[in-house]
């Protein structure tokens, strides 16, 4: 089991972000988290990725507790994310960003990148190498050395998740990397999550495209105000009556 | 050549590498996107540690020197470990305030000698003049006096500790470590999710700043021969961060040429005395409005290394590329 989620409570002041979601998350499993906006969607990955401590309820990835530790530790443990709202280091290069996701597998310090020692170099040059293939795995090698503020919004995307897979993540939690993107985008993105699943990597996906989820993902966890409302293989909550009326509302009778 | 070596010149060339070492100071911090105000203060620490180990401890300069800058670096620990938990305006305010505070305790304690400032330190350039005569340079070299080469042989050290500091800072910022300062400057948040330690980058660099203001200031006051808590003012505080805003805080050589251009101002403005404050805030009025960046940001190095080198930029040399240009 890579990630259990149980009895995860959030609540801000009186507002009740989630109330007992439980889920378990299988490696190599790819789990989409939908429901309307404001469901808790987004606070969901806060509180795994340790942005935000939960209320009440435990975290456990592989079989350790999450709560309490910084989120640079989770990353490290193998758990990386991109953002909603895209949040990469604009005036870094596309490889300086997927260098930066490489920070918690490399160890060279402060001395050894001043006097350039053979370990450093060494090191410097495999990780180049390393983060040059994710790159192309995103599809986006040849903007190398653009700097990532001046990439179009859909290799910005594609960024993103190249920096998170540059952490060697076990588990890969993806906010809405369909947003905005147009539909052969949307089908290009689809092969890529699924190369990624490929190479044994667990992902959550959080995302409004139908379309995609239901073509990818094992398994769906349907939230509505903070509320688990169904859980299960994609066609079974395509006809659950309770996901049904959280989208489109319930006719009056 | 009497006129190039007049003491009065050497003189401005000496605070003018004093402030270029300021400059690299901030930019240490500044690297992790910190606004620290207690460069001053930090400065004043090395100065009052390094000059009191010199006059009361009989130290020679070498070791007193940098045991100011380690004393810089042990009060920065302190003091880093709550202020690294503030950002912007807030950190500035804390350090600010804690620039202040050492002002004010130096100004009270009487190993200070209070507000009258410590004088008599003795000087880089007697003491190295000194070793030459013993050397047997007594008479001077040509028509230079040994006065003037212990000034220029003080000004060669400077030049070398600071020379050390733009290769540190320059191999620093193609680091990983760099990097990750980087990150943090552009986005904490995502830094942090991006696996990098934050706190403890950010206290690194505050350190490392802290470190070199404090060699900064033992070597100021092995080269004035008075110090006292003015000149380690709150205005001191601006003028090193003034550094930063005019020459630009992204890349090392935007504080150092700041620290250049604001040092030599006032002597370059010696004939319009009246009008030199006006004119100096003019010339940072103009910079805010039409280049915030700084005088020297990366597209600025991106542009004349194109310019220099005919070859294209897409074809890289082999081995590890800069950061700085896309």
């Amino acid at each position: 089991m890579t990630l259990a989620v149980e009895q995860v409570t959030k609540h801000f002041g009186g507002l009740m972000a989630l109330t007992d979601v439980n889920f378990i998350v299988n490696p190599g499993e790819i789990v989409g988290v939908i429901g309307p906006n404001g469901a808790g969607k987004t606070t969901l990955f806060n509180l795994i990725t340790g942005v935000l401590p939960p209320s009440s309820g435990k975290i456990i990835y592989q079989n350790r507790p999450l709560i309490g530790l910084k989120p640079h530790k989770i990353t490290e443990l193998g758990i990386a994310r991109t953002f909603q709202n895209i949040r990469l280091f604009g005036n870094l290069t596309a490889l300086d960003n997927v260098l930066v996701g490489a920070h918690c597998r490399t160890k060279s310090g402060l001395w050894p990148g001043v006097w350039h020692t053979k370990t450093q170099q060494q090191e410097e040059l495999n990780t180049r190498e390393k983060a040059k293939e994710l790159l192309q795995l995103v599809g986006i090698d040849e903007d190398e050395i653009s700097l990532a503020a001046s990439l179009p919004y859909g290799k910005q995307r594609r960024l993103e998740i190249a920096r998170a897979l540059a952490s060697q993540p076990n588990l890969l939690l993806l906010d809405e990397p369909a947003a905005g993107m147009n539909e052969s985008e949307t089908d290009d993105l689809q092969v890529l999550i699924k190369k990624i699943q490929k190479l044994g990597t667990a992902i959550i996906l959080i995302e409004h495209d139908m379309g995609l989820v239901m073509n990818i993902c094992d398994k769906l966890v349907v939230l509505n105000f903070g509320k688990k409302i169904a859980e299960g293989i994609p066609q079974m909550i395509q006809n659950n009556p309770a996901v049904i009326e959280a989208y489109l509302g319930k006719e009056d009778e | 050549m009497d006129t190039i070596l007049n003491p009065y010149y050497l003189q401005i060339i000496m605070f003018i590498i004093i402030n270029a070492i300021l400059g690299i100071s901030i930019y240490l911090t500044l690297a992790t996107g910190q606004l620290s105000l207690g460069n001053a203060g930090f400065m004043s620490i090395g100065a009052y540690v390094s000059a009191l180990l010199t006059l009361k401890a009989g130290m020679p300069l070498y070791m007193a020197v940098p045991l100011g800058g380690a004393a810089a670096a042990i009060m920065a620990a302190v003091i880093g470990i709550p202020t690294t938990r503030l950002r912007g305006i807030y950190l500035a305010i804390a350090t600010l305030g804690f620039g202040e505070v050492i002002r004010v305790i130096i100004l009270n304690l009487t190993i200070t000698n209070g507000a009258l400032g410590l004088s008599g330190i003795p000087s880089m350039g007697i003491m190295l003049s000194k070793g030459l005569t013993a050397m047997g340079l007594g008479a001077g070299i040509g028509n230079m006096s040994v006065r003037q080469l212990g000034t220029i042989a003080t000004i060669l050290i400077l030049a070398s500790i600071l020379g050390f500091l733009v290769f540190f800072s320059l191999r620093l910022s193609t680091s990983r470590l760099g990097r990750a300062f980087a990150a943090i400057k552009a986005d904490e948040h995502a830094a942090e999710i991006s696996g990098i330690d934050t706190r403890y980058c950010k206290l690194l660099a505050f350190f490392m700043g802290a470190f070199v203001a404090g060699i900064a200031g033992g070597l100021a006051a092995h080269i004035s021969f008075y110090i006292g808590p003015k000149d380690f003012a709150y205005h001191r505080a601006v003028e090193i961060l003034l550094f930063a805003v005019l020459g630009g805080s992204n890349v090392v050589w935007g504080p150092l040429l700041g620290s250049v251009i604001l040092t030599s101002l006032p002597e370059v403005l010696r004939f319009a005395t009246e009008y030199r404050e006006m004119i100096y805030g003019g010339i940072l009025v103009a910079m805010m409005a039409f280049r915030p960046q700084g005088l020297i940001s990366e597209e600025t190095l991106g542009y004349w290394q194109k310019k220099f080198t005919s070859r294209p930029t897409a074809t890289k040399p082999i081995g590890l590329p800069r950061r700085t240009t896309p």
